[in-house]
């Protein structure tokens, strides 16, 4: 069979690229995990729903794009393929893995060395999910082609409107294009926070009629021409696709390239997993059923035993695939038995979760044990239902999902973007300056810790970075420190670390006394070593306290910048947990100052 | 691996049913008759239980995979029923004849063993589908035939949305008499009006109407003729959303009602619930309410189902190649066409 497979990529076939990774940090920390690609929306890994967008839509070779996880993802499409999954007849996958990928444009450089395309193909951005028949659209993109030689790509987009949960300001974007539907304007307005958009005039001079729209959603998928791979390897500084847009209107002379869009209207549908806010709308309307046919799979037909003494009432139950009710058993509303699980005769099951095989965990008491497969499951340990949905709702609370989700009306303007600009660093993925700044100091520093470079050179060099980018004072203050302490990452684990860092740290006092200068700094810094040791366990879980210390008693940090910081840090926190002592050390020793001036 | 091998042909129909390369249920049951011609011919069996099995399998998978989609299954659920009458009158032919008791109880104890081997099984089969094959490919012929008996001079006929079979037997009925059709358009995906113009085309005279004025018109239509998707095994239908509208008019009318239907179209399958989710399809609200329609859409949920059940006592006569049948007849049929011990599957 996988012989007559091979016979189907022929030379014509219709390609498409997919990126599987995102290279924002958006998802963090479940990406470090999961790849996106084998996120579950609606109970099915994403990767799924796009090939089968991909194959229902009559593509006959994919390329996947794999950075991360590689191992996981091609052990599922390997899984698929065994059990012959709808797409697997019509379509061939190929997975592509290069892990020195940095960024979306990396990847398609990367394609344009191994030569792979043939031609016109489609691209996928990550987590795209879609029901849109791409032949038509490979079609008129080939017929532009034929008039005008310099189409390097059709930008697929889907009419939506303002105020649409979907419609994700991130990507939110303003374009204009000609009656050819050329793309003559294009910009995403959220990543400016601009409130002013200046068209160049030429647009409305050089064409007899174009269409501004505002309502558009991205649907993160592209029809190619060949020439887009080598444009993309002569512009090393084309990231992601946004910049390619970009950067082909700017130069539109220069590179002689042009860029088309094509407006999905009725129940062609497309969307791409981009953010948290996009998983929350995706796998709404993947229930509501807007991508249909490709729906969420509904169990249909399930034979029970007859005899059985099943409460029926199934909207409130969920089974599971193979599971096995013997006679005389009880199953009741409220209950969730797992694959596989086995209730044995005369059981009464009310109300809780079953899962078939032993709980990893170590809190699961030899109690929990009802048969040979079935094990309950507690979602926490001892604790009361009241508390559980407390626990619940403050751990979703935390799940921040996009802004403003419902009452969203043009007067918030104001407030939007001040609250943005706020929180920035807490939910936004940084503009891509800002990364790639950050990813620039920590190699002059590594570069200058390993060639004990004198500090006030490294400073330099942090300065120009900081002007070849454009960073604001605040941004350069937190990612320095933060860049710091990533060279942490690199130490032994145990009880060498904190010698070490104090090492480094004492190595990069020159630089630390000359960026955290005032209150302003100091917040920032510690702003850093947070969401460091977020993602540094052995930081976290020990010696973040010392750290803290280390920089107070080094006069870095003041006591009231620490305790300001610290009020606002999450109570339920590893982190606060761990601090705590420290800070209330501070609090006594501030109050004995106070004594000691009153005194005085 | 060695599983999915197997099931190549049926995976390879199912893909095809899904990227739409096969579109009406003739198709699918043709294409579903050369598999098991396939499968008869050139699989690897050697008793009637084994080839029994391996038709069960691709039922199983087809059902899981495409469960909206009744006729293959059908076809197949029918082949097996062939198969076991045909062994039990081979073994007839060498063994004793069953009393009339044991037919009448359908007693267990003399329970056919279907794993001995048959040779000449395959002949008779493959014989037996090609015979099936013709009837497949003479069905709408026959139900079309069949338009003069019901279809009268002068006469106004009501339909909904775009059934070929309808459209045949209309046109048919068309070469005799004198008549008008009023087609009720069908929103939202308004076939109605393809289905009127084909029949405008054969000088058939034509009325469309929105869907909305069904119960005003019915009051001077002598009969509603309708296809449908899946006829249920206690006689209702799963048809077309908008039919259940048009079939309580036309009972307040008491007018009769006549749903056209191959026989692959009976099914063994009863409804649970009509308003459960696993009865309907739900295809995009975009042909309801567009995606531009902004914020309303996040906080409503919109459905729009792709079929209605028609309750069997709304619907007066079912026509087959066979001829006319009442729903209450139905089970009889289905029992001529299937073995009880496949019905559940």
């Amino acid at each position: 069979m996988s012989k007559s497979r091979n016979t189907v990529a022929k030379d014509n076939a219709t390609q498409a690229i997919v990126i599987a990774d995102t290279f924002e940090d958006e998802f963090v920390p479940i990406s470090n995990d999961v790849p996106l690609c084998l996120f579950r929306v609606v109970n099915r890994p994403l990767i799924d729903y796009t090939l089968e967008f991909l194959s229902l839509g009559g593509i006959e070779e994919t390329f996947l794009f794999c950075c991360n996880h590689v191992a996981a993802v091609k052990a599922h499409i390997k899984k698929s393929i065994d059990e012959a999954v709808g797409w697997t007849l019509t379509m061939k996958v190929h997975i592509i893995v290069s892990e020195s990928c940095w960024s979306f444009g990396d990847c398609l450089r990367d394609l344009d060395a191994k030569g792979l395309l043939r031609g016109d193909f489609v691209l996928l951005e990550p987590g795209v999910i879609s029901n849109i028949q791409l032949l038509p659209l490979l079609k008129k993109h080939s017929e532009v082609f034929q008039l005008d030689k310099g189409a390097a790509m059709t930008l697929i987009y889907q009419e939506s409107s303002i105020g649409h949960m979907a419609l994700c300001p991130q990507d939110e974007t303003i374009i204009a294009y000609n009656s050819k539907n050329r793309v003559l304007f294009h910009k995403k307005t959220q990543k400016t926070k601009e409130k002013r958009v200046t068209f160049p005039l030429e647009i409305f001079i050089e064409n007899s009629s174009v269409s501004v729209r505002h309502n558009l959603k991205d649907t993160h998928i592209a029809i190619c021409s060949p020439a887009v791979l080598p444009l993309f390897s002569d512009n090393f500084d084309f990231q992601t696709k946004d910049d390619f847009v970009k950067g082909l209107l700017i130069n539109e002379d220069i590179l002689g390239s042009t860029i088309y869009c094509q407006i999905l209207k009725g129940s062609n549908y497309g969307s791409a997993i981009s953010n948290w806010r996009m998983y929350q709308a995706v796998s709404l309307e993947l229930n509501n059923k807007w991508v249909y046919p490709i729906v969420p799979t509904v169990k249909r037909n399930r034979t029970l035993p007859e005899n059985s003494a099943l409460m029926l009432q199934l909207e409130k139950i969920v089974i599971g695939p193979n599971c096995i009710i013997k006679k005389g058993a009880k199953v009741t509303a409220g209950s969730i038995l797992g694959k596989g699980v086995v209730i044995n005769e005369d059981i009464l099951i009310t109300n809780v979760l079953i899962q078939s095989t032993k709980s990893d965990d170590i809190l699961a008491q030899p109690i929990d044990k009802i048969g040979e497969f079935a094990y309950r499951l507690r979602a926490c340990e001892d604790e009361e239902d009241l508390d559980l949905d407390k626990l619940l709702a403050n751990k979703l609370s935390r799940l921040h999902i996009g802004d403003d989700l419902y009452e969203y009306d043009g007067d918030s303007d104001d407030e939007f973007s001040d609250s943005s600009e706020e929180l920035s660093h807490t939910y936004s993925p940084p503009p891509d300056d800002t990364k790639l700044f950050f990813t620039e100091v920590v190699d002059s520093l590594t570069r200058g810790y390993e060639d004990k470079l004198l500090c006030d050179n490294l400073i330099l060099e942090v300065n120009s970075s900081r002007y070849a980018y454009n960073i604001t004072l605040k941004e350069v203050n937190y990612n320095v420190i933060k860049a710091i302490l990533t060279l942490s990452q690199n130490l032994p684990n145990g009880t060498q670390y904190f010698p070490q860092l104090s090492q480094l740290l004492s190595y990069f006092s020159p630089i630390l006394k000359n960026y955290i200068k005032n209150e302003a700094a100091m917040a920032d810094c510690l702003q850093a070593i947070e969401d460091i040791a977020i993602s540094n366990t052995e930081l976290k879980d020990k010696w973040v306290i010392f750290l803290l210390k280390y920089l107070y008693e080094k006069d870095f940090l003041s006591e009231e910048a620490i305790l300001k910081w610290f009020s606002n840090v999450k109570q339920d926190s590893k982190l606060y947990n761990q601090v705590e002592p420290f800070a209330n050390w501070l609090q006594e020793a501030e109050e004995e100052d106070s004594s000691d001036d009153e005194s005085e | 691996m060695k599983q999915t091998d197997d099931l190549s042909d049926v995976i390879k129909l199912i893909s095809d049913i899904k990227h739409k390369n096969i579109q009406s249920s003739h198709d699918v049951a043709i294409r579903t008759e050369k598999m098991l011609d396939n499968i008869i011919s050139q699989g690897k069996w050697d008793s009637a239980l084994e080839l029994m099995e391996l038709i069960k399998q691709r039922i199983k998978c087809f059902s899981q995979s495409l469960p909206d989609e009744p006729t293959a299954s059908n076809i197949m659920k029918h082949i097996l029923k062939v198969i076991r009458t045909e062994c039990q009158s081979m073994s007839k032919k060498t063994g004793d004849t069953h009393s009339l008791h044991q037919i009448v109880t359908g007693d267990a104890t003399h329970e056919l063993d279907y794993s001995e081997t048959v040779s000449n099984l395959k002949s008779v089969l493959l014989g037996y589908l090609s015979e099936y094959k013709e009837e497949l490919e003479s069905s709408a012929e026959n139900i079309a035939a069949q338009a003069s008996e019901h279809i009268h001079s002068n006469e106004t006929i009501l339909t909904v949305g775009r059934s070929r079979t309808v459209e045949r037997f209309l046109k048919s009925a068309s070469k005799q008499r004198m008549f008008s059709v009023i087609v009720v358009e069908g929103a939202p995906s308004y076939l109605g009006h393809s289905m009127a113009s084909a029949l405008t085309k054969n000088n058939i005279q034509t009325t469309v109407i929105p869907d909305s004025a069904v119960f005003a018109m019915m009051s001077r239509v002598n009969k509603v003729i309708i296809g449908t998707h899946t006829v249920l095994a206690n006689g209702g239908l799963r048809a077309l959303s908008g039919i259940y509208v048009v079939a309580l008019a036309a009972k307040h009318y008491s007018i009769p009602v006549m749903v056209l239907s191959h026989m692959y179209k009976l099914t063994s399958l009863y409804v649970g619930s009509n308003d459960h989710e696993t009865f309907n399809v739900h295809a995009s609200p975009a042909s309801v309410i567009p995606y531009s329609s902004g914020s309303i859409l996040n906080s409503v949920n919109i459905k729009n189902p792709v079929f209605d059940y028609v309750p069997p006592e709304l619907v007066t006569l079912f026509i087959t190649h066979q001829g006319g049948n009442v729903p209450s007849y139905i089970y009889r049929l289905l029992s001529e066409m299937y073995h009880p011990d496949d019905y559940d599957m």
